[in-house]
């Protein structure tokens, strides 16, 4: 075992990005994620690794940072909460419209509007449908452990990279706020000037030597034509991460007559309530998705000939039952079980409802 | 640019005995709840109050216990002057007119984020009375920096340490690039003198057009403070020089209150435990920045 440690969610962001040889970090408080920029700045990495902490004037500025830092390939990184993260969405449609790789992470708290500081999963649309304008799509990681807020820091910059697209890692305030164990990452070098050039030096800002082309960041193109083309392309790099990034977790899936499908802390609730489901004799599985974008539509259809029906558990109206009936287009019933306005359900009650909405039925 | 009016001075005795604000859940010993109190005292039932995320929309709005006896509303975070704005012309357009419209902002929403709706506020003159109460932090969300935290301050966004001091910038000079604007009126306060607080927000409640006052509001929890000092504390700032007291008006600065000589910066500090790390050197830097300051006021706003 590696370096192990009891931390809360929002240390582990921090402590991640210093591992994972995060370059920048551009930040502005908002709870209940604030404890992101907090160990940050008492971490001091610009000591350490060289890696910088910034503490912007606003939600708007850090993300417009993270472009600019973004431009020349380096691993840059903002995280918010909820309100934070909508003013943020204009910067986040333009990193995606020019292609940079970038890090944001979402400890989603409860609205809408200012709604409260509680846990929630209702910026589902948001993070997964392009809460920007235009037909662009994020990376969406949905960690379910204070384990996974350190795993995905550094998958999420090696997808982002891999894209050349940002990455979103869609928390919530239970995640960010527990204290679990963890085993935190090994340390990774930054880049090295050289590394960045192999890697990126095709389209990063790097300064331009008389022996190649410029490099150009934007995500403007007036001219309607090359605009539909380059829409062309990213739509295409959208169906490569739908063939190549899928993710998700199954558990307790071979005998199941009745799935759960919950990411992040619903699916923590989700797979109590197969125990508790479970002992009293009824056969539950669990689909998590890992990846919330990409969707893991193919394993929910995959279930389709063994399960009677299924209940999306979500901390919200329901947002992403949407993605689980397109998957299952109507061969079994799907239900949604949510409790939202910062309330996070019981075992019992996810059970319940799978008895009541589902069985019952 | 509107005149402000001889107006009859504000004390204990004319003032209300009405309460607007009361029943919130601010911190016991907090500055920032003083300084809605008493501005809400003087503007009166007849006031819209538009707040934006922050301490005193945190402590006022928990429904059901709604601590604003007048009308108010929680803003975005960035948009506090811009609800303002559409509430004073909304209500013009509804035909009143005998109402004040204010805001009350912390310095992070005011300095940092709330900025660029301030700078239009006030460059449409809309009628709007804009208080900054200034904690020099966020604290609603635990004690971060912001643009009107002074040096050496110890928060959690900028850690003491050994290679650090706290935060390493000074104060923006937030009522200079208020006044830069040419506002109607605009005025520096601090809840240590509560006189001079009143009769300000008196004098920008009879101003039409924008007016602006920059309020300092002392904060136990934030600043390590007792709670049963917080208006000594924030009158020591004054008496130090580290705050000061001045007006903006008819296009002209007025020092209110130049002492011959300061309190004592160190004593001030000292009662704080965000300043507790603050080594003779820092100290001189503060000292020397206050210096600097008060020279210039004096030349120019004399």
């Amino acid at each position: 075992m590696g370096d192990v440690r009891l931390m809360k969610g929002n240390e582990v962001i921090a402590e991640a990005a210093i591992r994972c040889g995060c370059d920048g970090y551009f930040g502005y408080p908002i709870t209940p994620q604030s404890e992101v920029m907090e160990t940050l700045m008492a971490r001091q990495p610009w000591e350490q690794t060289g890696m910088v902490v910034l503490q912007a004037e606003s939600e708007v500025a850090a993300i417009n940072m993270v472009y600019g830092g973004a431009s020349c390939g380096k691993k840059i990184m903002t995280s918010s909460s909820s309100p934070g993260i909508s003013l943020k969405q204009e910067g986040i449609t333009y990193l995606a419209g020019a292609e940079l790789p970038a890090l944001v992470v979402n400890v989603v708290r409860a609205g809408p509007g200012l709604g409260t500081i509680q846990p929630a999963q209702s910026d589902y649309f948001q993070s997964v449908k392009g809460g920007g304008h235009g037909d662009y799509k994020l990376i969406v990681l949905a960690p379910a452990s204070v384990q996974e807020m350190n795993d995905f820091v550094g998958l999420g910059f090696e997808l982002a990279f891999k894209y050349r697209n940002p990455a979103l890692i869609l928390s919530d305030g239970a995640i960010g706020q527990m204290m679990e164990k963890v085993e935190l990452s090994d340390y990774k070098p930054r880049w090295t000037d050289e590394e960045i050039q192999e890697i990126s030096g095709s389209w990063a800002t790097t300064g331009k030597k008389s022996d190649r082309e410029r490099n150009i960041s934007t995500s403007l193109d007036l001219d309607s034509a090359r605009q539909e083309q380059f829409n062309h392309k990213l739509q295409a790099k959208y169906r490569a991460m739908e063939e190549n990034e899928v993710r998700f977790e199954k558990i307790n899936c071979d005998d199941a007559e009745y799935l759960f499908i919950a990411y992040g802390s619903s699916a923590r609730i989700s797979q109590k309530a197969v125990e508790l489901g479970r002992e009293k004799g009824i056969k539950i599985g669990l689909i998590r998705p890992i990846t919330l974008f990409p969707y893991p539509t193919k394993a929910i259809q995959e279930m389709l000939g063994q399960v009677k029906g299924i209940l999306s558990v979500e901390m919200s109206a329901g947002q992403m039952v949407e993605d689980v009936r397109l998957a299952v287009n109507g061969k079994v019933p799907v239900e949604h079980f949510g409790r939202y306005g910062g309330i996070i359900p019981t075992p019992e009650e996810v059970l319940e409802a799978l008895e009541q909405k589902i069985i019952g039925k | 640019m509107n005149k402000v009016l001889d107006i009859p001075r504000v004390n204990a005795k004319n003032m209300t005995d009405k309460e607007f604000f009361y029943g919130h859940k601010a911190c016991a010993g907090c500055g920032g709840s003083i300084a809605v109190r008493l501005a809400l005292k003087v503007l009166g039932e007849r006031t819209y109050t538009a707040l934006p995320a922050g301490c005193m929309s945190a402590v006022g709005f928990i429904f059901p216990q709604m601590a604003f006896n007048s009308n108010a509303i929680i803003t975005t975070f960035p948009g506090a002057a811009s609800m303002a704005s559409g509430i004073a012309m909304g209500a013009k357009a509804l035909g009143q007119k005998d109402f004040k419209t204010v805001v009350f902002a912390g310095d992070g929403g005011t300095a940092d984020i709330g900025f660029q709706a301030l700078s239009g506020m006030i460059d449409r003159n809309d009628d709007v009375l804009y208080i900054c109460y200034d904690n020099e932090a966020y604290m609603n969300t635990g004690i971060q920096k912001s643009g009107l935290t002074p040096y050496g301050t110890q928060t959690t966004t900028t850690p003491a340490g050994k290679n650090l001091p706290g935060t390493l910038t000074h104060k923006k000079n937030l009522f200079e690039i208020i006044a830069a604007h040419d506002i109607a009126y605009a005025a520096t306060a601090s809840i240590g003198y509560p006189q001079d607080y009143l009769n300000k927000v008196n004098k920008a409640k009879h101003t039409k057009g924008a007016s602006f006052i920059h309020v300092y509001a002392s904060c136990p929890t934030g600043w390590g403070t007792p709670t049963e000092t917080s208006v000594e504390i924030a009158k020591d700032a004054v008496d130090c020089g580290l705050i000061f007291l001045a007006e903006y008006e008819d296009g002209e600065f007025k020092l209110n209150r130049n002492p011959k000589e300061f309190a004592s910066i160190p004593d001030y500090l000292k009662k704080q435990a965000r300043f507790k790390h603050l080594s003779d050197q820092d100290i001189e830097i503060i000292t020397e920045h206050r210096d600097k300051k008060w020279s210039r006021m004096r030349k120019h706003w004399l």
